[in-house]
Order: structure tokens, then sequence, then C-alpha cells
């Protein structure tokens, strides 16, 4: 009994040289950003988080390009004092060469490592990738956290789609293949998301405005925060207001919004899209005054129209580009039965779709002063 | 009949610990990656090939406490030799020996691949099986209700496991369950056969029969503990299909533990690093129960001291783990130990019991005649 004890006691103690990794000694990939170059192969750009002794964390960039990407992570070992760890990712960025070459690769290898989250965000850039991130900004010490952090705050406030690695593989692997990706682009000083782009076999085939994503969101899921920006005809808003004017520019806060999807005929296909929206009015033209009800009701009356209009131009674009990002493929196929709806077949239905939209808004607030 | 057991009072355990036995005997590895096999059958109706696998589970459960009954203080190796004679019954018991042997090579090799994929990719197989094996001969030396209290304890230990699966239910898009009923039911048949790895387990109460102390009561306690296993399952499978898209699903070896990947603490990047060391607690029961099976079957065929016993099996399956070192071999390992399993767990206890039945009512028949 006495030897077994000593036999156990041994094996704890060689447990501890498994493999060490010492947070010192590893330099940390916070974002990593590829782009296909020319003969076909991969530039890595790597931003690199290194802590020392003081537990100081010190930010720089390396990049080398290599035919696979950790070929590449082995030449970035070979420039930096501590060795690259890619458990902390948290950001990729792929270049505009390779979003029109493919992802399919990427997300293949992003996928095959146990190390890499799944909760990473994934994201197209607009321009040079090298140079959004080497250049040296003013306001920005570590571009990592801050590419994240600026993704991750608007795809909280609904003005950006969610486009982590899991979600984006998901999409991949689904019956529709599209998906959509975040584009963000370097302006002078700053870093910003100038839109969407859309994805279908993963090539990109369209780009969608930062403006337009709260639709696409309000058509696939529930909502519970996102502001809209509206423009209002004036002509059947007649008589609100003393002083005439061509458009009534309007902001409005979605508190809770709905869509309810119900299939009518599914040889077309055809659906009909209900999205229920309860709403609180946050800028509005001072002339107008909101407590009389009928006023409310025009409002929301026009509202729905325009919103109505709006999602209608969406879709149709998505179909025109053919890229289905809000799923109707899946919820096709959940609704039919004994018929095979595979990829190809829906590549074919997809353009032929039909989606009679009607949106019932209500003005639950109007802010504290009228 | 001779050669009949001889238990004591002391030895017994109460008939509720069953409910813990069964549930900690039945989780163990094929928690982590038994969806994508089922999927590849049934589709999106894998959950009604759980149901359908554990309707046959409990029918071989009660077939075999039916059966015990018979022979009121036996295990199953007493009536093979009581049904078979002692030549063909003593081979049958070696057959019964050996595949409680399999079942422990079984698990102990595919825990050991799960943490060389995902955890520790640099370590040594043998060691992790040495480690295992030396705090099984601990439990095992130390008798059968030290074991007991290791399922119990295993079983309250692991209670978080499913809390922590609510969290991958924030992406879960139900469209991926529907159509229901979409697949015929030679595929839900197929998909409830892949299970079977799954899903066994119970057979330890074969040999802990003789121990419970009321066995009339036993029957409940195991029904208890075939649902809630049952419930667990179908929890983690529901997840799943919602989580992942189809070929997504296919290409997932290790499902459950993709789905830990998600879960992000504020203290904690990655838990299922966690979760798979914690593991080590969820499969000790299932080892110990086998080993004590295996030995409990050796000692009605020759009469063999513990020790002896242990480090005999415990050096066969070392050496037996050099010859099943990559993935693709411990694949076709497990289909063909599936293949046993099904035999072994869900036919044998049922023609068994009608062999006993026929005999007995024979045997009446003989001694009404006389």
């Amino acid at each position: 009994m006495k030897n077994l004890i000593i036999v156990i006691a041994f094996t704890f103690m060689l447990g501890g040289c498994a493999e060490q990794k010492i947070l010192e000694n590893i330099s940390l990939t916070t974002l990593v950003g590829y782009e296909l170059e020319d003969e076909g192969d991969l530039t890595s750009i790597a931003v690199i988080r290194q802590v020392n002794q003081d537990l100081e964390s010190r930010v720089e960039i390396q990049s080398a390009t290599a035919a696979t990407s950790k070929w590449a992570r082995t030449k970035i070992d070979l420039k930096t004092s501590k060795i690259t760890g890619s458990g902390q990712l948290r950001v990729a960025l792929f270049g505009e060469n390779l979003a029109k070459e493919g992802l399919d690769h990427n997300l293949h290898i992003l996928k095959m490592s146990a190390e890499i989250s799944n909760a990473t965000y994934l994201a197209i850039v607009e321009g040079d990738i090298k140079e959004l991130l080497e250049y040296q900004y003013k306001n920005i010490t570590d571009i990592g956290q801050h590419i994240y952090q600026l993704i991750q705050q608007n795809i909280e406030h609904h003005h950006a789609l969610s486009s982590t690695l899991h979600e984006v593989n998901r999409d991949k692997y689904s019956l529709v293949k599209s998906y959509a990706l975040p584009v963000i682009k370097k302006e002078e000083e700053n870093i910003v998301i100038s839109g969407m782009a859309l994805f279908k076999d993963s090539k990109v085939v369209g780009q969608i405005s930062a403006d337009d994503t709260m639709f696409i969101m309000m058509i696939r899921e529930r909502t519970h925060n996102g502001t809209l920006q509206l423009e209002l005809p004036e002509s059947t808003l007649d008589g609100i207001t003393e002083n005439p004017f061509d458009e009534l520019a309007v902001a409005i806060d979605s508190i809770d919004s709905k869509p309810v999807l119900r299939l009518v005929d599914p040889s077309v296909p055809e659906f009909d899209l209900t999205i229920k929206m309860e709403c609180r009015l946050r800028e509005i033209n001072t002339d107008i005054i909101v407590d009389d009800p009928e006023t409310i009701k025009k409002l929301e009356k026009e509202i729905n129209h325009k919103i109505e209009s709006e999602i209608k131009q969406i879709i149709k674009y998505s179909q025109d580009v053919n890229s289905d990002i809000f799923n109707f493929g899946e919820r096709f196929r959940a609704r039919v039965r004994n018929v095979i709806v595979d990829k190809e077949k829906w590549y074919e239905l997809y353009p032929q779709m039909k989606v009679n939209v009607k949106v019932e808004s209500q003005i639950v607030r109007d802010g504290v002063f009228q | 009949m001779k050669n009949k057991l001889q238990i004591g009072t002391n030895e017994m355990f109460n008939a509720p610990l069953l409910f813990y036995i069964i549930c900690a005997s039945q989780v163990g590895v094929g928690v982590h990656g038994f969806q994508a096999v089922i999927y590849q059958n049934a589709k999106h109706d894998a959950w009604i090939s759980i149901i359908i696998s554990f309707l046959a589970a409990y029918l071989s459960v009660f077939m075999s406490l039916k059966l015990l009954k018979m022979y009121e203080t036996e295990d199953i190796f007493g009536v093979n030799l009581d049904l078979f004679g002692k030549y063909i019954g003593n081979f049958i018991n070696l057959l019964l020996v050996i595949y409680s042997s399999l079942a422990f090579f079984a698990i102990i090799r595919n825990y050991t691949d799960v943490i060389n994929a995902w955890v520790f990719p640099e370590l040594k197989p043998s060691f992790i099986m040495i480690t295992l094996m030396i705090l099984v001969l601990y439990a095992f030396t130390a008798g059968l209700r030290t074991i007991i209290g290791i399922c119990f304890f295993s079983f309250f230990l692991g209670l978080w496991i499913p809390v922590a699966l609510i969290i991958p239910l924030n992406y879960a898009n139900v469209n991926y369950l529907l159509p229901v009923f979409s697949a015929d039911l030679v595929e839900l048949l197929k998909g409830a056969y892949y299970m079977t790895f799954t899903v066994a387990g119970f057979e330890v109460i074969h040999t802990l029969y003789p121990f419970i102390k009321e066995k009339e009561k036993a029957k409940k306690y195991v029904s208890l503990g075939l649902f809630f296993t049952m419930f667990l399952y179908l929890f983690v499978m529901i997840v799943t299909l919602t989580f992942f898209s189809g070929e997504q699903l296919e290409r997932t070896i290790w499902a459950t533990l993709s789905l830990f990947s998600n879960i992000r603490l504020p203290f904690l990047e990655r838990i299922e690093l966690i979760t798979v060391c914690f593991w080590m607690i969820v499969i000790l029961p299932n080892l110990c129960l086998y080993a004590w099976s295996a030995f409990r079957g050796m000692k009605r065929i020759a009469n063999i001291s513990e020790m002896k016993f242990i480090l005999g099996m415990f050096s066969l399956i070392f050496i037996g783990s050099f010859f099943i070192e990559t993935r693709s071999e411990i694949y076709e390992f497990n289909n063909k130990f599936g293949y046993t399993a099904f035999i072994i767990v869900l036919i044998y206890p049922m023609v068994l019991y009608l062999i006993a039945y026929i005999k007995k009512s024979v045997s009446r028949q003989r001694a009404g005649k006389e």
C-alpha cells in the first residue's frame, strides 16, 4: 500500500511537466489578417500582445507570407522573441482579394484548430489590409483590441450582423450557404464599419450599406434594440405641420420587433412576412405635436410603408445577387414535407421567391418633452 | 446448483443507490461525440433514435431483472453455468469477461484520444492510461462499496454539465429540427443502433444484482436511472441539433466539446479545457465498474486473487493500446465494439431470458408429472 502511494505521488509530480505555456514566454495573437498574394500564397498579419515580467503588455504587428497559415506563423516565430499562441484570437480579418477568391479554405483551417475559439469575429477589409493594420493611429494604441471592441459593440447594438466563426461556419454548411460579414475600412485616423458584404458559396457577391443592417436583423429574428432613421414623404402626412416640407426625417428606436413568417404557396415559393414592432420616437421635427392620436396613427402608417419598401428593396437586392442571408431557405425546408430541397434547388428557387411584407409598428413612447 | 454465490449482508448495498450507479455507468465517453454518427443516419430526427434506443435498453433491463429474479441471488455468470453447464457456461463467462475488458479499453482509449486532440497534443497516451489505471487500481482494491461511493459523487459533481449547455441555446435555430418525422423507420433504427455504444453501461446490473439489499425495488430505481440518462442525452442532442447546421454537424467529431468551446466566462476564456479534464471524474465509475465485473466473472471461472487479475488485465490493455494508436484505428475499434456491445447488451439478455423461461417451464412440467 505504501508503495502505491509513492507511485501515485510520483505521477502527480511528473504531471506538472505536461505541456507548459507560461504567459511571460508567449506572444498572444489577438487579431490576425489574411490576404491573398499573387502566386496563391497567403500573407498573415498578426497583432501580437506580449506580457513582460512586470505584467505590462506591449503590442506589435508582425507579418509573413507562406503557402499555409501555419508556416506563416512559424516564419513570424522566427522574428519574435516569444513564441506565438493563438488561444486569445478574437478577430480574423480577410482582405479583398481573398474575399473575391473564396473563404472556404481559410474558414476550414480556423475551425480545424482546437485552440481557436468559436466566438472569434470575422470581417472583411476594404482597401489594403496591411495599411489598415500597420498604420500608426493617433488615438489607437492596441489595434487588435480596438477592432475587436468596435465589432463587438456594434453587433450588440444591431449596427452590424453577428459574424462569429461559429455562425459563419454554420451558415456555410447549411442549405443556403450564404452569410454576411462586416466590412471595415480605414478613414484617415479612424477605422469604420462601412457596411456588410454578402457572400454566396464563400465568395463575395455584393455589399449593403450599414444603414440597412437593422432591416436585415428585423427580418431574421427578434430584436430588442436598434435605431432606424426614416425619411417619410410629405404627401400623406398632410396637415400635421404648419410649414410644408418634402421629407420628414424621424429617428426611431426599436424596443421589440418580431418577424412572423408564413408559407403561402410552396410552388413559387411565396411567403407572408409580418413584422410587429414596438418602437419609441427619438427624434422628430419640432413643429409636430405628437400628443394627438391621429398624428401618431399617421406617423405609424408612414413608418410602416417606409420600412416595408426598404425591406422589399433589400430582399430584392439579395435575390439579384442570389445570396440568401435571411435564411429563407431553411425556413422553407422546415415547412414542406416530401420535397427534396437542397442547395442547387434553392439557388434556382430563391430569385423567384415572393415575399409579401407587412409591418405593424406601434409608437409606445416619444421622449420627455413635446 | 453447485457453485452458488454466498454474499453476506455487510457486503450488500441499498437499492436506491442503483439510480446513481446506472446514471454514472451510462454517462461516459460516448457523450462527447455521439451526435454526428446518429445524425448521419437519422438526420434531424436523431432525437427520436435516442428514444428508440432507450426503449430497447429498458426492455433488455426488464428481461435481465426478471431472469435474475428467477435465480434469487445469482449474477449472470451463475445463470450461464446453470443453463449451459460447466464447460460452455464457463466459455460464455470468459467471453463476458473479455467484453468487460474491451469496454474498459474502449473508454480509456477514447478519453486519451480526446485529451490529445483538445488539451495536450504532445502528451503520450500511455502516460494518461497509466495514471487512470493506478486510480482504478486503488478504487478496485477498496471494494464494491467504495466503487458505489464513486458513482454517487460522480453523479453530483457532474450535474453542472447540462446547466452549462443552456448557454449555446442562444444560437438555437428551431428550423433545424423541422419537419419532424421526415426520416423513415429504417433510418431511425440505424441511428438507434449507432447509439448503442453510448447507451451501454447499464449491463453492470448483471453482476451487481446479488449485492442489492431490496431486490424487489431494483426495477424501480434502474428505470429511474435510465429515464434520467435518457433526458440528459435528449437535451444534449436537441441543443446540438439546433446549434449546428446539417453538414456542419456531420463534420464535427466531438460535438459536445465544440458546444462547450462557445462558452466564455469573464475569468476563463475556454471552459472545455476544464470540462475535458473534469471528465476523468465522469469516466472513473465506468472504469471501476467494468474492472470489477470482469473480476467477478474471472473468479467464477478460476479462483484467482484480486491483484493478480487486475494487474494481468491492465498489462493486456496497455499492450493493446500500442495496436490502436491513430484516430482511424480508434474509429474502427469503436465500430466493432459497438457491434459487440449491441449483441451483449441488448440481444443476449433477451435470448438468455427465453432459454431460462423454457427450462423453468419444462422442469415445472416434469415436477408436476412426478
